[in-house]
C-alpha cells in the first residue's frame, strides 16, 4: 500500500464491524470520518462505541446501534397506549410502561369551550392511546388526548412486546403491520410503549397474533422477518 | 462446638507452582456465563466460576420509591449483595450484616463508571446480586455478572466491565485464589476494569506484596480480565446467534 492510498484511508475512516452484526457494550464500531448516530458514543481517543448490546446500523457514514431489549423512554410526539393510574384534582395519571408516569391535565375555564370535554370522562383502569405532548427528560411528561383518534380505547384486548421491538412490529413503511392486520382480520394499534391493542374476529386470530408477537421479538435480529411472519400467521390460520 | 471445621492444607502451593486444586500459578477456575435466564427481571444474567453460583437481576431503569430518593438529574444506581444462607458451609444468618453491606458499595463503585446515568434522570436502576453457592471470589464473579445483566437490560454503557481477582501465596503470584488461598493465602486482591478504556473501577488489597510483587500481580490481574471480557461478550451474544442458526436451519428443511 502506498503511502498515498493511506493516507485516503486514514481520512476516510475505518469500519471495525459490519452491517447487522450484533454488537456489545463498549464495543468499537468505526474509526476515523463515520458520524455517531443513535446509541453510539466517541471516546476519548475519536473512536465510535456502541451504548447498547443491539445491530449495528450502517447509512452512508453515520453509525448507528439499533438497540435489542430496553425500557421505554418517551419522546415527544410518540403515540403510546396508557392505563389510568390516578386521578387527582385536575390532572389524570397515567401509567405508559415506562420509568416516567405521564400526566394529563383536565382542561378548566375557558379551554373547555374548544375541547371535547366528554373525552375527559376517564375512570381508574381504562386504557386510553395518547401523545406525549412535552417531555423534559426527566419529571415532567405531559400527554394529551384533545387530538382526533385518541382518547379511551373501548374493548379489545391489550398485548405487550418489548419497547425496543416495536419498530420491528411496525416494519418498514408499515409492511409488518399490515401483514398482521390482513393476515388476522383484526384491527391493531401500537403504541411506541410496547403496549399493542386488538379487537380481533376471533379468539383464534388473537392467539396466533401473540404468538406472531413473540415470534417477532425473538427473531427480529435475524433477515427476512417479514416473510417469515407471513408464511407463520398463513399456517396458524388455515384450518 | 462447630460442626464443620476446616483444616489449612499442609501444601497451599508446591515448589513447581502447582496449587491445591491442580492449577497452575497462571490459570483460571472454570467459567460459564448465561444471560437472560429470568423473565420478569429487565436484565438478568447467571454465572458459575469455580465452585460459584451467582444469579444477577437487573430492574430498569423504572420509577425511584420513596421518591424523595430520586436525582434531578441522572439515575440512582441500588446494587444489593446478598449471600443465600445455604451458600456458606456453615448456615449464614439471612439478610445483610457488615460484609454483605461492603460488598453491595464495592460492586456498585465497580459498575457505576459504566453506566450512562445522565440518560436516565430521576430514575433508578436496580441491581441485585444474589449468591447461591460461594467458593471464593464472589465479589468479582458478581461484577462480571452485574455487568453483562445491564447490557442485557439494554442500558446505556461506555463499556463492559470484567473482574478478576489475584493474589499471592508464599512467592507465588496467582490468579483467581480458590477457598483455600483465600484462607490462608498471604495476600488476596480483587479488581475490575472498564474494558472500553481498560481503567481500574475496583482495586482492593488484602495482605502485604512488595513493590515488585503487586506489579506483577496487577499485570496478571489486567490478562486474566481481558479474558473473561472475551468470555462475556461471547455470553452476550450467544443467545442471538443461536435463534439465528435455528432459523437458518427451518427454513432449509
Amino acid at each position: 500500500m502506498g503511502r498515498w492510498e493511506a493516507k485516503l484511508r486514514l481520512s476516510e475512516g475505518t469500519l471495525l464491524v459490519k452491517n447487522r452484526e450484533v454488537v456489545v457494550p463498549g464495543q468499537a464500531l468505526a474509526k476515523g470520518k463515520f458520524k455517531p448516530g443513535k446509541d453510539v458514543y466517541v471516546d476519548n481517543s475519536g473512536v465510535l462505541r456502541a451504548k447498547k448490546l443491539g445491530l449495528a446500523d450502517i447509512k452512508d457514514n453515520t453509525i448507528s446501534v439499533v438497540p435489542l431489549s430496553g425500557v421505554y423512554i418517551p419522546k415527544e410526539g410518540d403515540i403510546v397506549i396508557g392505563i389510568i393510574s390516578k386521578i387527582s384534582g385536575s390532572t389524570i395519571i397515567v401509567d405508559i410502561r415506562s420509568p416516567y408516569q405521564g400526566a394529563i391535565p383536565i382542561p378548566r375555564g375557558r379551554a373547555v369551550e374548544r375541547v371535547d370535554m366528554s373525552k375527559y370522562d376517564l375512570h381508574l383502569g381504562d386504557v386510553i392511546l395518547a401523545k406525549v405532548k412535552t417531555f423534559d427528560g426527566s419529571s415532567s411528561l405531559l400527554l394529551t388526548i384533545d387530538m382526533e383518534g385518541l382518547g379511551k380505547l373501548e374493548g379489545g384486548f391489550i398485548l405487550e412486546v418489548e419497547p425496543a421491538k416495536v419498530p420491528r412490529v411496525i416494519g418498514k413503511r408499515q409492511s409488518m403491520l399490515s401483514i398482521l392486520r390482513e393476515k388476522t382480520k383484526s384491527e391493531i394499534i401500537v403504541g411506541n410503549n410496547g403496549r399493542i391493542w386488538v379487537r380481533s374476529p376471533s379468539l383464534k386470530e388473537l392467539l396466533a397474533l401473540k404468538k406472531a408477537l413473540r415470534k417477532i421479538e425473538t427473531e427480529s435480529h435475524v433477515s427476512g422477518l417479514s416473510d417469515r411472519i407471513s408464511s407463520f400467521l398463513s399456517e396458524e390460520l388455515s384450518d | 462446638m462447630p460442626l464443620y471445621v476446616e483444616k489449612k492444607p499442609d501444601v497451599l502451593i508446591t515448589e513447581d507452582g502447582v496449587r491445591t486444586d491442580g492449577r497452575l500459578p497462571h490459570e483460571i477456575r472454570p467459567i460459564r456465563m448465561t444471560v437472560g435466564i429470568l423473565d420478569k427481571a429487565d436484565g438478568s444474567a447467571f454465572i458459575e466460576w469455580g465452585g460459584n453460583r451467582i444469579l444477577t437481576a437487573v430492574f430498569g431503569p423504572r420509577e425511584v420509591h420513596p421518591k424523595h430518593l430520586a436525582l434531578p438529574d441522572k439515575a440512582l444506581i441500588r446494587t444489593r449483595y446478598n449471600m443465600a444462607p445455604f451458600s456458606t458451609p456453615e448456615r449464614k444468618r439471612p439478610g445483610p450484616d457488615r460484609r454483605s453491606v461492603e460488598l453491595s458499595k464495592v460492586i456498585r463503585e465497580a459498575i457505576k463508571p459504566a453506566i450512562f446515568v445522565e440518560n436516565y434522570p430521576g430514575s433508578v436502576i436496580d441491581i441485585f446480586v444474589e449468591v447461591l453457592r460461594s467458593d471464593a471470589g464472589t465479589r468479582v464473579a458478581g461484577v462480571n455478572a452485574a455487568s453483562l445483566a445491564l447490557a442485557n437490560a439494554g442500558i446505556a454503557m461506555r463499556g463492559l466491565v470484567a473482574a478478576c481477582a489475584v493474589g499471592r501465596v508464599e512467592n507465588f503470584i496467582i490468579c483467581d485464589p480458590n477457598h483455600d488461598e483465600d484462607m490462608w493465602g498471604d495476600a488476596d486482591m480483587p479488581m475490575a476494569m472498564l474494558m472500553e478504556s481498560e481503567k481500574i473501577t475496583l482495586l482492593q488489597t488484602d495482605g502485604p506484596m512488595t513493590d515488585e510483587q503487586f506489579k506483577e500481580a496487577l499485570e496478571m490481574g489486567r490478562r486474566c480480565i481481558r479474558f473473561l471480557y472475551e468470555m462475556q461478550k461471547e455470553a452476550l451474544k450467544r443467545p442471538y446467534l443461536i435463534v439465528e442458526r435455528s432459523v437458518f436451519e427451518q427454513g432449509e428443511v
